[in-house]
């Protein structure tokens, strides 16, 4: 293998790694505020992906505008969500709230699927692009849509980071995130900030959703695979840590990009692809299941 | 659990069991018995999932994955040790059940969502190694397999399919009434209490993975040798959303609810064929609902509706 093919492949990873830290960072905010694990945020992804379609190439927007409005709307869709579905485990209406969440995302995204598939149908579309043309460093080419991707979604997550840091919204969404009875007694507005940020995870999924969306084609399954990304990748980084979403994208998009080059026959190696990052999820959850930044829990 | 509730519940299942059985009788089309049929299937994946999600309150996403398990071992095993139909069969649900046995001894200390991670993980490695080996399992392409009551009418096929599923039911019921259904629901409700009064909770919780994977590898062995050509999609986490679906609409907190939710939906899906695509968006809209407003299921709130019209609650 040539340096060359190593920068590649290494360049790959990294662009692949941003927008599943994207997706991830959605849902470790979600995770670390509402003690849940979204199982809908695959098809909430999906969903940016075809809000991006339908203001860039129905409506015709410039990218710019087609990207936000796909965070803007789908950040209503899950501040709504939180509202009527996952706000009454935290108000002690649903009998066996651990149990609940989890049934009721995973219905939530049988439902969403099903609603896009009928929506626009199961074949793939193909919204405009990001940015066209490509960019040379060196010998090495790369897309230009590809970086315009991977570019807006380092932005965001340094927003998010920095929002998260220094803002008082930040502050509220850590504080209930550490102890949520201690952050109510201090005067956070729980459940609106609880709202707030299920809409802020529902919004990082779609951004990533519609930046992607023009490199690989929208459909109505395109977020099966990416959320089970974000699941290896929080896991690996400890459910709710913000760090942990960031460092685990960086470690899985390597792990994919070389570790095709394990097995010698290319075709199995291309279908054990999306295998790997599963055996560290089962591995990480055995041996350590509060990842490699979480908190310790006495029930994991 | 007293005897004047098996009483009770008695008479509306033989009820029940005498409506499957005259269904063919009375002049059902071919089709519908085909759709019938496949609704058994589902029957037995959503009852046992029941077992294990209502009983025990361990959540898995490995069920479909399980039934897939057992299909192809049974296709397999047949097909490379020659093995008889019966015994292929057999050897899918011993498998099913050591691989149930295995991912609930490794799983023990987790629960909630990062059970759910874990079985999806398990599941989608099982689906992706079926699908990559595809020298052995044909891949997407589909494995054929052999029919299972040679030159079988439709018929044959229903109530082998309605005897298995029914005697299965028996089964899981028998358990459930048993000490150790109690154990299960000592466990789910309060685990550290359940050990504190001496019930062996390492100890069920496998065996409770272990059983309702067997009963998914029993359910994909028979529909593997009916439908007679199996893919790696049926051990898709799309398929695995219809079963809890289904179960949660029929009501999961019991297995002959849950059961009947997968019959029931399987037969209404092909009747409003011609909505297309939009039966399966009301489908999940349904499952949504009632898991916040009904979480007893459709079948939970006419048996309740039923009993406290008579006033005997």
């Amino acid at each position: 293998m040539s340096l060359l093919a190593i920068f590649e492949q290494a360049l790959n990873g990294l662009i692949i790694s941003t927008l599943y830290a994207l997706t991830a960072l959605g849902l470790s905010i979600i995770f670390g505020v509402l003690r849940i694990v979204n199982f809908a945020h695959g098809e909430i992804y999906m969903l940016g992906g075809y809000v991006y379609y339908c203001a860039a190439s129905v409506l015709g927007l410039p990218p710019v505008v087609a990207v936000a409005s796909a965070v803007l709307v789908l950040m209503a869709a899950g501040a709504l969500i939180e509202r009527s579905l996952i706000r009454p485990v935290h108000e002690g209406k649903v009998d066996r709230p651990d149990e609940y969440a989890i049934m009721i995302t995973f219905a939530l995204s049988v439902f969403l699927l099903n609603f896009a598939n009928s929506v626009f149908g199961p074949w793939p579309q193909r919204p405009a692009p990001l940015f066209r043309g490509r960019v040379e460093i060196g010998e090495l080419i790369i897309s230009g849509d590809r970086l315009a991707a991977a570019g807006a979604g380092v932005l965001l997550i340094l927003t998010t980071v920095l929002v998260l840091r220094y803002t008082w919204l930040g502050k509220a969404v850590r504080a209930i995130s550490q102890d949520r009875g201690a952050a109510e007694i201090f005067g956070v507005d729980v459940s609106r900030y609880s709202m707030l940020s299920f809409g802020i995870g529902t919004a990082l999924a779609a951004a990533a959703g519609a930046l992607i969306g023009p490199v690989f084609n929208v459909t109505p399954i395109m977020g099966v695979i990416p959320v089970i990304k974000a699941y290896i990748i929080v896991v690996l980084g400890g459910l709710g840590s913000i760090p942990g979403a960031i460092v685990g994208a960086l470690i899985l998009g390597q792990v994919e990009s070389f570790a095709t080059i394990l097995i010698p026959d290319t075709s199995r190696a291309l279908a054990y692809k999306d295998a790997y990052g599963l055996v560290v999820l089962v591995l990480i959850l055995l041996v350590r299941p509060q990842g490699l930044f979480g908190k310790r829990e006495r029930r994991a | 659990m007293s005897g004047i509730l098996r009483h009770r519940a008695a008479l509306p299942c033989l009820v029940l069991l005498a409506a499957f059985a005259a269904l063919p009788l009375l002049g059902l089309p071919d089709y519908w018995i085909y759709t019938t049929t496949i609704g058994f299937y589902y029957a037995l994946l959503t009852a046992s999932w029941s077992l294990l999600v209502g009983f025990v309150g361990r959540i898995s996403f490995a069920q479909t994955a399980m039934a897939g398990l057992g299909a192809y071992s049974a296709v397999l095993l047949g097909q490379h040790l020659g093995l008889s139909i019966f015994s292929g069969l057999v050897a899918g649900v011993v498998l099913a059940a050591l691989v149930g046995l295995a991912i609930g001894w490794l799983t023990l200390r987790l629960h909630g969502a990062y059970l759910g991670l874990t079985t999806i993980a398990f599941a989608e490695i099982l689906r992706i190694a079926v699908t990559a080996e595809h020298g052995l399992t044909k891949g997407s392409l589909g494995l054929p397999a052999e029919a299972l009551i040679p030159n079988g009418t439709r018929q044959n096929y229903y109530y082998l399919f309605l005897a298995v599923t029914v005697a299965s039911l028996l089964v899981m019921a028998a358990l459930l009434r048993s000490r150790v259904g109690l154990f299960f629901q000592a466990i789910r409700e309060d685990e550290d209490g359940a050990a504190s009064l001496g019930v062996r909770v390492t100890l069920w919780k496998t065996l409770a993975f272990a059983i309702s994977s067997a009963f998914a590898g029993l359910a994909g062995g028979l529909y593997a040798h009916f439908i007679q050509l199996i893919t790696p999609s049926m051990m898709s986490l799309q398929e695995m959303g219809f079963v809890l679906a289904m179960a949660v609409i029929g009501g999961f907190h019991n297995i002959l609810f849950a059961a009947l939710g997968g019959v029931g939906l399987q037969f209404l899906l092909e009747l409003l064929r011609e909505m297309g695509e939009w039966r399966l968006v009301v489908f999940g809209a349904v499952a949504i609902a009632m898991l916040r407003f009904a979480p007893n299921g459709v079948f939970g709130l006419l048996a309740g509706a039923f009993s406290s019209k008579r006033g005997d609650r």
